[in-house]
Order: structure tokens, then C-alpha cells, then sequence
């Protein structure tokens, strides 16, 4: 028992090293993020702009959230949620729902979140009791999630006019408003990770399983609990959605996909789990949402968007397998 | 006492069996769900269902889906997946048609086809394999760009048309009222199966996917069994695009669009894994397409919505995944 604690209180040992490596990830987004934003400057003044902050924090809003929901599944050794754009879109409907039925923000918000927490809790469900990889049953919920959502509506958006429009359309500090709290949320998850008894907990387990359980913490609570703490950041992630992506399909949440992966792997989320720092997210998804919009202005096609996407995405994750070959001797 | 002990543990090895091998090997659950799913359609649809037209529609749509399959189930088999499949067979159609638009003949447009996609394999096994890269995400990227390659080749108008008189003659000729390259897949899928039960490479294969650090101490070169893995799936992935654009006479942005969980679905159903390699048949992989198609054209002859067949084809894939760790596959915790 004191073992116990001694482990869970004690602040992790990490080798200068690893700690220092943590922070080059930061430096190097970074330095890739503004030689980006300085060649296209260079290329077309007209880049630095309102214009260009605004659309490039407004990408940021809602591939920020669900990006902290993709990093605490992958940091607990989840490896990847496929099933977030099944998820998000099943809140969306709801947030849509509840909102067309004249119910204030805050109810539509909760509401969205806790369908998000009860798609997570469905999709540990099967995680746990079946003991299947979460890649394979996230893919498997998906797909049936999307089938049946097609099943249900072709087309949804919030009313004109009520509250959780104005909020999609409203700006505060000269950003968009919705930009505020996916700042926030990562700020603080970022803050409260390594701080927590459950922050380190669901860190641990995602680092060493067997470590984790002879140590006495319950693999399956701390599943569920990731699963259902990832659905509900999700759920919130639809409310942006819905607030700001006007009529949408159940297709609509798909292209987001890759960037919410990249942006995770990208920001040193390790995918085998057990590492990272999710203030990190802030500059990957930064980096990987100032993309669409430099293309833009290099005359560029929205189809090489993908191109760069998909590239960005090879090199990240051969970066992360070389780390953690080097880590792993 | 002793002597009951001593009969049980001396007890002679069980003769091999190919009837006990049905019903228990990696094949047995997609043979009983293949049988049901014919049954299903023999007597909720009718006689109509196993009719040679019928099955011949369902072929001709199964083509490219069994080329891709028969030469990805290697790259699963060695432990190594690639999602990449689906937009390269987009890439391949794409880059086919615009050459043969450009006035090639299909032969070299076919060649340099199949040469751009076995360098797109080369970039996935360099990632793969040279940098250690988590196979799923690496070739999601992959995914991704080839898309946006695809796209950008098929330019404005988001399609090529390329009809060749002699290459559709080809792809849609018939024998005894079956689709020729039906057939063809059917006898390249036999091939890949007696290549990867009966010969020494594809031990060696199935070695490298079940369990790396032993058939690295055996002496099997893993690096270069999944370099080969990878470089046959993209190879199979670029045929499938030939074909499917001498089928259509055009590549448009939505060919190949979903094609890897279409195939992949099919072939973990029928008893391969994305997941652990070293499990799973080229004939399961086979059949489990066979079942899927059976099942969408099950629904579509009954004028149901083809989302039901997302959601049968889902929870099939869990049931698959559920069999397949009962069987001995890693239990996930």
C-alpha cells in the first residue's frame, strides 16, 4: 500500500535526456509552424492578415478537442478511436435536436456531451467485456454508427437564430469564439495529465499494462473511464460543430479524421501509449491547421491539401516508431 | 488408477484430419458463414439468387475486390496491414486512364502503372520497415495522399474517360456464363493459397507474422519478408485499378473511395487479422468477400437499404474478431 503510494505521489524519474527530447518535439513543431507561416508570407503578403488568423483558429476550434479525446486513448495505450466521427456526429444530432426544441445552450451542451460519453462508454463496452482491440471495435462501431445514422437523417442544422448559433458565429478577442474553449480544455487536461492520481493512472496504464495491474490499478475502470472522459470531449467537440458547420450530413465528420491522428502523433502522443504532452497539441494542430490555408495562397488546389496531409502523416509516424525504437532497446 | 493415468497421457497424436480441420481451422467459421448466407438467399430470395446471371453480376463486381485481397492477405499474414489499398487502386485507375488518353498502348500504360504503385509500396515499406513505423497510421497517410494524387491526375473535372475497345472486350468476356477474370481471381486466390500453406516462402511468411523474433532466430530475414509483403499488396492494389478502369472505361474521384474496409472487413471475417499476423487463408479471405457480396446482393434484390449491409458487414466483423481471439488470439486488456 505505501509502495503504492509512494509510486502514485512520487514525480515520474525521467532521464534529462527523454525530458529534454519532450521539449525538442515542441521546438521542432514550432520551427516547422513558423517557417510555414514565413514562406507563404514571403510568397503573398496579403497571408498575414485578420483574415488568415481567423480561419486558421477557427479550423484549430474543433480538430483541437477532438484531438484531446484522441490523445487520452492513445496515452492510455487505446492505440486509436476510428469511431469519432460516428460519435461526434451522433451529438451533433442531438445538440440539433435539442436546440430545434428551443432548450437554452447549456442544456444542448450537456446533452451533446453526455451522448458522447454514452457512445464512449458503448464502444468500452465491448473493449472490455469482449477483450477486443479498440482499433478493430472503434472501426466496427463506426461503421455500423454511420450506417444507422444515414438510416436516421439525411440532413440536420441547428435553427437560425438560437442561442448555439449566435455562439458558432460570435467572436471574442478578436477570435472566434469557439476558439476559446478548446484552448482552455487543452490548457488544462495538458496541466492536469501529469498532476493527477488519475492522470498518471491512465498514463501508466498505457505505458506498462502489467506494471500498471500489479500495482492495483483496475485496467477496465480506467478503460472505461478513458473511453468515457474521450466521448465526452466528442460530445463537446459536436456542439462546435453543429454551431458553426451549417447543414450537415453523417459523412460530414470523416475528413477530419486524418488531421485528429496526425495532429496527436504529430504533437509526441506516442501511440504505443505512456507518453506525451498534450500542450503539445496546440502547436501540431496550429501547425497542421495553417496548412489548407497556405495552400490557399500558393494557388494550390484543395486536392493537394490531401497530398501534404497524408505525407505529414507518414513522415510524423516514422518519427515516432524510430523514437520509440531508439527508447526500446 | 495409474493405468487410466497413464492411457490418457500416452494417448497417440490425432491423425491428421482434413474433415476435423473444416470444422476447427482458421477456415471453419467463415465456411458455416458463407453456407448460411447462401442458405439465406436460397430460400428468402429463391432459386433466382444462385441463378448464372445473378452469380455472374456478383462476380463481375467481385473482381477487383479478390485480386486485392489475394494479394494483400500476405502483407496481413506477415504482421504488417496496409490501409493504403483502397486509393491505390483509385491512383492506379487514374494514372492508367490518363495515360491511355494520352494515347499509350495498354500494355506499357499498364507497365508504368504497376511500376508508380510499386514505388508507392516501396515509400510505405521504407516507413514500415526501415523506421519502424506503426503500419496502420503510416499507411493511412498513404491513404490519404495517393487520394489527393488521384485527384489532382484526374483533374477539374474529377474523371478520365479512357474507353479501349480491345481491353473491355477482354475484361467483360465470358466462359460457360461466368465473367472470365471472375474466374482468373478465383484461380489466383487458389494459387496464393497453395503458395502460402504448401511452400516454403509462405512459412516463411506466416513465420515472420506470428511471432518475428523467432523466425529472426530461425534465420528468416523478417525485414525482407514484409518489405516483399508490402510491395505485393501495393502491386495487387495497382492490378485491381487496371482492371477496374478496363471494366468502367473511366476513373472517376470515387473509384477505389472505401475499398480497403470493404476488403479488409471481408477478409477479417473470413479469418485473417489486421491485427496479429500469422492467422488467416487466401480461401477464407475469398469467401469472406463471397459472403459479404452474397449479403449486399441478398438486401439489394429485396429493396433494402444497402446501409443495412454497413451494419450486418459491422457486426459480422466483431463476431469475426471475438471467434478469432477465442481461437487463440491475443486478449486485449
Amino acid at each position: 500500500m505505501s509502495l503504492n503510494q509512494a509510486i502514485e505521489t512520487a514525480p515520474p524519474a525521467v532521464p534529462l535526456k527523454v525530458r529534454f527530447g519532450g521539449w525538442g518535439t515542441g521546438l521542432m513543431l514550432l520551427a516547422v509552424w513558423l517557417l510555414l507561416i514565413v514562406a507563404t508570407g514571403l510568397y503573398r503578403q496579403d497571408f498575414f492578415s485578420q483574415q488568415t488568423v481567423l480561419a486558421v483558429a477557427f479550423t484549430m476550434s474543433i480538430v483541437g478537442v477532438l484531438a484531446i479525446g484522441q490523445g487520452l486513448v492513445a496515452i492510455s495505450g487505446g492505440f486509436i478511436d476510428l469511431s469519432q466521427p460516428a460519435g461526434m456526429i451522433t451529438a451533433s444530432l442531438v445538440a440539433v435536436r435539442l436546440s430545434e426544441a428551443g432548450m437554452p445552450l447549456i442544456v444542448v451542451i450537456i446533452g451533446a456531451i453526455l451522448t458522447g460519453m454514452v457512445w464512449g462508454a458503448f464502444n468500452a463496452a465491448i473493449i472490455v467485456f469482449a477483450k477486443l482491440n479498440p482499433v478493430i471495435v472503434t472501426l466496427a462501431t463506426n461503421f455500423i454508427g454511420l450506417a444507422v445514422l444515414f438510416l436516421v437523417f439525411q440532413l440536420a442544422e441547428v435553427p437560425l437564430n438560437s442561442d448555439i448559433y449566435h455562439f458558432g458565429r460570435a467572436s471574442f478577442l478578436g477570435l472566434p469564439a469557439i476558439f476559446w474553449p478548446m484552448l482552455g480544455l487543452v490548457l488544462v487536461v495538458g496541466f492536469l495529465l501529469p498532476r493527477t492520481k488519475y492522470g498518471r493512472r491512465a498514463t501508466a496504464v498505457g505505458g506498462n499494462r502489467a506494471a500498471a495491474k500489479a500495482r492495483g490499478i483496475s485496467l477496465k475502470a480506467t478503460r472505461f473511464a478513458i473511453f468515457m472522459a474521450a466521448g465526452g470531449f466528442v460530445g463537446f467537440a459536436a456542439v462546435l460543430f453543429a454551431a458553426t458547420a451549417g447543414p450537415f450530413n453523417p459523412g460530414s465528420g470523416n475528413a477530419m479524421q486524418l488531421n485528429i491522428i496526425a495532429g496527436v502523433i504529430l504533437a509526441g502522443i506516442s501511440l504505443a501509449g505512456g507518453r506525451g504532452n498534450f500542450w503539445m497539441l496546440l502547436l501540431s494542430v496550429g501547425f497542421l491547421s495553417t496548412i489548407p490555408t497556405s495552400l490557399v495562397f500558393f494557388g494550390l488546389s484543395s486536392d493537394t491539401q490531401s497530398i501534404f496531409q497524408g505525407l505529414i502523416l507518414i513522415i510524423a509516424v516514422a518519427i515516432d516508431g524510430y523514437r520509440a525504437r531508439k527508447g526500446t532497446p | 488408477m495409474t493405468t487410466v493415468a497413464a492411457d490418457t497421457t500416452a494417448l497417440p497424436p490425432a491423425p491428421h484430419n482434413p474433415w476435423r480441420d473444416v470444422l476447427t481451422g482458421s477456415v471453419a467459421s467463415i465456411t458455416f458463414t458463407f453456407i448460411a448466407v447462401v442458405a439465406v438467399g436460397w430460400f428468402w430470395v429463391g432459386p433466382k439468387f444462385l441463378s448464372f446471371g445473378n452469380i455472374s453480376i456478383m462476380g463481375t463486381f467481385l473482381i477487383v475486390p479478390l485480386i486485392v485481397g489475394a494479394f494483400s492477405g500476405p502483407a496481413l499474414l506477415s504482421g504488417v496491414v496496409d490501409l493504403s489499398i483502397g486509393s491505390m487502386v483509385g491512383f492506379s485507375s487514374a494514372l492508367f486512364a490518363l495515360l491511355i488518353s494520352l494515347g499509350w498502348d495498354p500494355a506499357s500504360a499498364a507497365a508504368v502503372t504497376l511500376v508508380a504503385c510499386l514505388c508507392f509500396g516501396g515509400i510505405n515499406a521504407i516507413a514500415i520497415v526501415g523506421f519502424g513505423a506503426e503500419p496502420i497510421a503510416a499507411t493511412l497517410g498513404m491513404l490519404v495522399a495517393l487520394r489527393g494524387i488521384a485527384w489532382v491526375l484526374l483533374g477539374s473535372q474529377g474523371a478520365i474517360f479512357a474507353f479501349n475497345i480491345d481491353m473491355f472486350n477482354l475484361v467483360s468476356m465470358t466462359i460457360f456464363g461466368l465473367p472470365l477474370f471472375f474466374l482468373l481471381a478465383i484461380l489466383l486466390t487458389a494459387i496464393a493459397a497453395v503458395i502460402v500453406t504448401k511452400t516454403r516462402m509462405g512459412r516463411h511468411v506466416q513465420a515472420v507474422g506470428g511471432d518475428d523474433r523467432a523466425a529472426a532466430r530461425a534465420g528468416i530475414s523478417v525485414k525482407k519478408v514484409r518489405v516483399a509483403a508490402l510491395l505485393l499488396s501495393a502491386f495487387g492494389a495497382g492490378l485491381g485499378g487496371i482492371v477496374f478502369a478496363g471494366q468502367l472505361g473511366s476513373a472517376a474521384r470515387a473509384t477505389g473511395v472505401g475499398l480497403e474496409f470493404q476488403v479488409y472487413a471481408a477478409l477479417m471475417i473470413g479469418g485473417y487479422s489486421i491485427l496479429r499476423g500469422g492467422v488467416g487463408n487466401p480461401v477464407g479471405g475469398a469467401l469472406g468477400l463471397l459472403a459479404v457480396a452474397g449479403v449486399s446482393n441478398i438486401l439489394d434484390l429485396k429493396a433494402i437499404s444497402p446501409y443495412y449491409v454497413n451494419i450486418i458487414v459491422g457486426l459480422l466483423l466483431l463476431a469475426a474478431v471475438l471467434l478469432d481471439r477465442l481461437r487463440g488470439g491475443d486478449a486485449y486488456e
